[in-house]
Formats: structure tokens, sequence, C-alpha cells
């Protein structure tokens, strides 16, 4: 697929830069960038990543907003959002002193309201009241609004414009819901402005003047076809509330669609980049080299990958292979057996069996290093193919709790954004 | 839910026993992005057919798993398993099936799909792909050539739930074949004694409210029977309780790395990463049960993900309870 309209597609052109770094570290983000928005795959940590992208901006002395979809109930409260939301709401001053933002640093955050969005295009962009009514009336509008393909999503995009027309506002992070079809989210808004150009809508809407105007005989019988298949299959009523619904929607298109392709001129420009999160499961690393293609494909510009929740070594100690040393389980045991002896917290001191505690505890880590290695190993391609294309590659630990709190963004924005300083790195791996 | 004995107290100690998950037609599992609906339908679909059930696993998503995950190196169009086959239904595919079925007339229906302004309004129009997806699958059903049906529903989460969809189409369109349809699709899914829905969810926040915001949607509004909640990718205890603690008695012991043994500082810090992972997923699993008030079956976290039939097999024994 590709996007006809977008005269230079932006990944490309960085790609191919002569002078262009090979990777803008993720900093580059929060100087550079007006928008970022976060992608990928379901529950891969995109809504975590946006409100940690957002806090550092913040902490870097910027003004920065957040729009989040769908986030864990103590994230929105540790966000400000505790209540339903869809207007920005700036936290406090006090609140952002103690999350360490600077005077002059700012951090808003609003929740998309997916479902109300509708309403608010059609009162937006209705010419006047009765077609409002009539819009509102139509049982196909009220039964499948919220879930016109591409309604929702253009209502965010336009929620986003809106936003970045505000001059007090650095930063916006932009968090999108899970997608498997890549650019769902982006592409939505377009379909639905394409929908009203199409010939059959056009026909529905006016039938007479269509009969004159096309006066091909092929093109009309193709209609008619068209038109008598989804009356034989749906009743007579259908067609009518279809008609009517597409109708009422047409008188709001004008705006709609000019609004569109000024989103689309923002998303695609080069004030905005995208992260592509992904997770070290194989079927997720599989879909997010997928999406990048198709990133790609449309001139996004993708900046860098995320990959989170990645099974991590604790220390910088090179990872252990193979089979736990005897020798080495005697003096683990040794030790474990004074421990017990010195704080005397077993129950009795002959109750605890300092052994199968060794064992256990280099049985734990043997095994752990094994998943170190293979969320490394799974992850390989997909980080080569990004690096490739001129994208920052960062890690994330998978954390020992959800990341629902201050804490948890810290964590995180510390793994992207100063690497994380226990991180083993892959020349200590490699030995 | 009609059967009351299916919907007893939270309480795990006085649930009934369940009835046997494969004793229906119809098992169409759901859940989140990524929770291993597709793990989980691909290893029911095992074990039925180990079983001696004709047994077919229908996905719905843009990529075809099964066939690669079941049997890697089966040949296209033949059987995964004796008894064991899988199909995708493109939603697209199915349209035009349905409309030469429903207009008799071999061509047009194609015809009318290639119109670039149809394509368009099919494009935008939310709906019509579950609605024919699940119109598929009746179909299948009314052919009769398998035992059961296992259907790799899409993800849940924004937009219309696969399963309200028929509902919803009924009440948008006021007559004719298609409100009827709708109608026997509805009956289909809402049908207790041979469909019901087994939803997949992860023992994390997100995944479990939605998973219970799902259960109790379904229950009550669309009235889809559901009888029990698969919780995926459970961590196992990572050390024996004989040794509880372990994670802190390895800090308090002070024992540098050997070039055969990482430090003590190193194992306490996989000890209590693994162990918090671990009490994570109970404490979860806990409101799941909690929230969802179903009983609920543990999955294992598998430590490689799911690398073949092997670990399909393993999950579907635990999914059907049967020894492993
Ligand atoms: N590095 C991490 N370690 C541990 N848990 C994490 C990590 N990152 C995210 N999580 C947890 O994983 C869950 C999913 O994260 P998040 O909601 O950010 O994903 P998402 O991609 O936005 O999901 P969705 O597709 O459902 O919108 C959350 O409960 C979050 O707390
Ligand atoms: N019990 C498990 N332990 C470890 N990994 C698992 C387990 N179950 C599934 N996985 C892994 O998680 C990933 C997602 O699983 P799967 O594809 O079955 O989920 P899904 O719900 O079908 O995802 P999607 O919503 O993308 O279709 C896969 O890489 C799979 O190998
Ligand atoms: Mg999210
Ligand atoms: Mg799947």
């Amino acid at each position: 697929m590709s996007r006809a309209h977008s005269p230079q597609p932006a990944g490309a052109a960085r790609a191919q830069a002569p002078g262009a770094s090979p990777e803008a570290g993720p900093e580059a983000l929060l100087r550079d960038r007006r928008i970022v928005v976060t992608v990928g795959s379901g529950g891969v940590g995109k809504t975590t990543l946006a409100a940690a992208i957002a806090l550092s901006a913040a902490r870097e002395g910027r003004r920065a907003l957040v729009i989040t979809i769908d986030p864990a109930k103590r994230l929105a409260d540790a966000l400000g959002l505790g209540a339903l939301s869809g207007e920005p709401r700036a936290l406090p001053a006090d609140r952002l002193a103690e999350m360490g933002v600077p005077a002059g640093g700012g951090l808003e955050a609003m929740m998309l309201d997916m479902k109300r969005t509708f309403d608010d295009l059609v009162r937006r962009f209705s010419p006047d009241p009765a077609a409002q009514e009539r819009i509102f009336a139509n049982p196909i509008y009220q039964h499948v609004s919220d879930a016109l393909a591409g309604s929702a999503e253009y209502s965010a995009m336009e929620k986003v414009f809106e936003l970045s027309q505000r001059e007090d506002l650095d930063l916006i992070v932009l968090d999108t819901p899970p997608s498997k079809h890549a650019l769902d989210f982006l592409e939505a808004p377009e379909r639905l402005v394409g929908l009203l150009d199409s010939r059959v809508v056009q026909v529905l809407l006016h039938p007479a003047f269509a009969g004159a105007r096309f006066g091909f005989r092929v093109f009309q019988r193709g209609v008619q076809q068209v038109l008598r298949v989804i009356e034989r299959v749906s009743g007579l009523g259908f067609l009518e509330d279809l008609s009517e619904f597409l109708l009422a929607f047409e008188a709001m298109s004008e705006g709609f669609r000019e609004r569109a392709r000024q989103v689309e001129a923002l998303l695609f420009g080069p004030q905005t980049a995208f992260v592509l999160a992904a997770g070290p499961a194989r079927e997720s690393v599989a879909h997010a080299t997928r999406f990048l293609t198709r990133l790609e494909e449309t001139g996004a510009d993708v900046a860098g990958l995320v990959l989170n929740r990645m099974r991590t070594w604790p220390s910088s100690e090179p990872l252990p292979e193979g089979e736990p040393d005897p020798a080495a389980r005697a003096d683990l045991a040794e030790a474990l057996a004074n421990d017990a002896n010195r704080t005397g917290d077993a129950p009795a001191a002959g109750d605890f069996d300092a052994e199968a505690a060794a064992d256990a505890a280099l049985t734990l880590a043997y095994g752990y290093a094994s998943m170190v290695r293979r969320d490394e190993r799974e992850t390989a391609p997909l980080r080569d193919r990004a690096q490739r294309a001129g994208c920052f590659v960062r890690r994330v630990a998978e954390l020992p709790r959800d990341v629902h709190d201050l804490e948890g963004l810290d964590r995180v924005a510390a793994y992207v954004f100063a690497g994380d300083p226990e991180r083993v790195s892959d020349e200590e791996r490699a030995r | 839910m009609s059967n009351p004995r299916l919907s007893g107290p939270s309480s795990p100690r006085s649930q009934p026993p369940l009835r046997d998950l494969l004793d229906r037609h119809l098992v169409i599992v759901t859940g989140k992005g990524g929770t291993g609906k597709t793990s989980v339908a691909a290893a029911l679909g095992l074990r039925a057919a180990a079983r001696g059930l004709r047994v077919c696993v229908v996905e719905t998503g843009l990529d075809e798993h099964v066939p690669r995950l079941v049997a890697p190196d089966s040949t296209p169009g033949t059987p995964l398993r004796p008894g064991l086959e899988s199909l995708r239904i493109d939603p697209y595919e199915a349209l035009a099936e349905y409309l030469t079925l429903q207009l008799g007339v071999p061509g047009l229906a194609t015809r009318v799909l290639r119109n670039e302004g149809f394509r368009k309004l099919l494009d935008a129009a939310p709906g019509w792909r579950e609605l024919v997806t699940l119109g598929k699958v009746w179909h299948l059903r009314e052919q009769g050539e398998f035992d059961l049906l296992l259907v790799d529903a899409p993800a849940t989460g924004h937009g219309l739930t696969f399963l309200d969809v028929p509902r919803v189409v009924g009440s948008a369109v006021r007559a004719g074949p298609l409100r009827r349809h709708a109608g026997w699709v509805e009956e289909m899914v809402r049908d207790p004694q041979n469909t019901v829905l087994l939803p997949v969810a992860l023992a994390e926040e997100l995944p479990a409210r939605e998973t219970a915001e799902l259960v109790t949607r379904l229950r009550e509004d669309v009235g889809v029977p559901v009888d029990r909640v698969v919780a995926n990718a459970v961590a196992s205890p990572p050390f024996p309780e004989s040794v509880a603690d372990l994670d802190v008695r390895l800090g308090r012991i002070d024992l540098p790395a050997s070039d055969t043994r990482p430090s003590s500082r190193t194992l306490a810090g996989c000890a209590a990463h693994l162990r918090s992972r671990y009490e994570l997923n109970r404490a979860y699993l806990e409101h799941l049960r909690e929230w969802t008030a179903l009983p609920t079956i543990e999955l294992p976290l598998l430590p490689e993900g799911v690398t073949g039939p092997a670990d399909l097999d393993l999950l579907g024994r635990r999914l059907l309870g049967e020894a492993t």
C-alpha cells in the first residue's frame, strides 16, 4: 500500500539522507518534535510508553501533553486523570515539583473518550440544527455511529490537530489503540472521507442527478446492481435509512475533508515522530516487523523501536550457562546456612535445608538466564531491522510489577532515555 | 446464564464440577490482544482431535497462524492431524459466498463486490465483517461436517464486540433476509446448550479488568453463555515453599560471583523479580475470580513461549483438566 498523496515519504528520505546521523537518540524526540505517536499491537506498552515520554519531556523543561487511551486505573490516577476526562488537565505545580519537573516545564494529560466522539463531530460540522437533528434521529446513526470505521479515530486526530494549534504546548504525545492492521488509526479518517466520494454513495445521495450525469450504461448497471443487491439482502427500509444517513453526513463533509487533509499533513510531516513498541513474544516481534514496513511505506517517520518487557539480567555479571556447578552450590549452601543460624529466623536451625535453598536459587537463576537469552535472541532480527531503518532501539526491562505509578514510569523512562545503568551491555553478554 | 449449576459463588471450593468444555458444538475463544487466544484455540483443537472429534479451528484474523502452530510441516489443503482442520474466514470472501447464496445468480455477487463504490462503502461500514464471519460459522455448523468448531475471535477492546454485532445489526436493519439471518446467528451465539464463550485473560490488571467487564456485558446484555475464564501465562512459584523468602535470605548474604556462579546479589535479584511476578499473578488471579464470579483455569507461563505442538498439547491438557 502506498500513500499517493504524500509527496515525500519522510521515513525513506531520512534513511537516505547522506548527512543524517545513523541514529538520533530518543532525547531528540523531546527536543525536536511537536508530536510523538506510540504505536504497536495489543498490550505491549503503548500507553505506558506515551506517559513515560511525556513525563520525560516535562522534566526537560518542556510543556508536554499526553493523550492516552485506556490507561490502567492507577496510572490514570497517577496522571491526575482519576475521573474520565475528554479535556486536558494540567497537573498542579506541587505535583509537578514532586515529579521532578523544573519551573517552565509542564505536564497535561487527557483521556480520549472513543465513544462520545462522533456526536461531537456531528455537532461541529453540521451546517444547521436541522441537519444535526436528522443525523441524530437516523436509526443507522443511532446503532452504528460508535463503530463507523474511522469515526473515533477521526475525532482523535481532530483533537490532536486542535491541540497542535496551541502555542503553549511544546510536545504532544499521542497513545493509540492496539492495532493489527498497522495504520488503522491513522488511515481510518481518510477512509471515512473517501467513502463520501464513492459513486455508489453519490448515487444513493443523489439518485436523479447521478442518472443524468453518469450516462454510461455499464456504470449505471453496476450501480443499480449494487443497490439492488443491498436492497434484496437488507430489506426496503435500510436503503432509505442509509441514503438519509449519508446525505446528512455529506452535509458535514466539506469541513471534514479539509480537516482530514490538515491532520494528515501534520502527522506525516517532519514535526511528527512515531515510536513503535513491541514485546519479546514471538507473535509480537513478527507483528512489529510487519508494522515497521507498513509504517515506512506510508511515509511515517518511525524514529524508534522500544522493546518493552524484556526479561533482563539484574546485574552486569555475565549470564551463567549450562548447569550449576556442584562446588558453586556448596559454598552458597554454606553461606545460606550461616545466615539462617545468625538470624535465627528459621523455626529451628535444623529445619532450614540450606542445600535445597542453594539448589533452588541456582536453578531459578539459570532458568531466568535462559529466558533473558531467549528474549535477546528472539528480538535480534527486529532490532537489526529497525537499526537499518535508522531507528533508535531501546530495551525496557520487565519490571517486578505493573507500571501504575510515578515510580514505575520513572523506571521505564530511565530505560528509554538514560539506558539502564544496570543493563548488561551486549559485549559483556557476548563474553 | 440458563444453567444455574454453573453460575455458583466465586469461592473455588464450593464450585460443582464444570461441564466438559468440549461438550458443545461451538467454543468461541476471545480476549484482549496478545493474551493467547490463538494458542488456546489451537491447543483445544489438538486435544479435541485426539479424543476423536472432527474439529475445525476457525481463525478470524488477518493472518493464518494455526497450521504453522499445530503442524509446522503439514501441506496446505490436508488435515493438520486426523480429524483436525483449520480455516481462516476472510470477510470479503465470506460476503461473496453469502451474496451468491442469497442472489442465486453466480457471478453477480462477484461483480457487485468488484464495484469500487461498493468496496468503499464496505471499507467504512461497521459490523458486516463480524456478521458475515459469524454467518459463515453458522453455515459451517449447518453443514455438520464438524463435531466442534473452535472460533479464534478477534481481540476485544475498542468498538463493537464481535458477538454484539448480530443484535445490533438486527436492530439497525428493519426487515429483509439480513435481519432474519442476523437473528439466526444471534440464536446460535446465545444457545446455552451448544455454545460457550471462553475468555482468555492474563493475570495482570488491565486484562483482568477488561475480561471482567467483557464477561459481565456479554452475560447480561448479549446473553452469551460463559462458564469459565482462562488465565494464561501464569508464573509458577519460583522456589519451593520449604525455602520461602529465599530472595530475602539471598539478599542478606554476601557472596561474590565466582567463575561458576553469579554473586548472591544477582541470585537475589533474579529470585526477587520472579517472586514479584508470581505474586502479581496470584493477586490478579484472585481478582479475576472475584470480578467475574467464574472458575478460572490457569495455564502456566511457558518460558520460551508457545514453540510447537508439544506446548499446545500441554496447554490443551491443562485446559481440559486432563493428566499431563
Ligand atoms: N516494562 C514493564 N514491566 C512490567 N509491566 C509493564 C511494563 N510495561 C507495561 N507494563 C504493564 O503492562 C500492561 C500493558 O501496558 P500498556 O497498557 O501500556 O499497554 P498498551 O500497549 O497500551 O495496551 P493496549 O493495547 O491494551 O492499549 C500494563 O498493566 C502495564 O502496567
Ligand atoms: N502460556 C504461555 N506462556 C508463554 N507464552 C505464551 C503463552 N501463551 C501464549 N504465549 C505467547 O504469547 C504470544 C501471543 O499468543 P497468541 O498469538 O496465542 O495470542 P492472541 O491472543 O491470539 O494474540 P492476538 O490478539 O495478537 O491474536 C505468542 O507469541 C505466544 O507464543
Ligand atoms: Mg493502551
Ligand atoms: Mg491470535
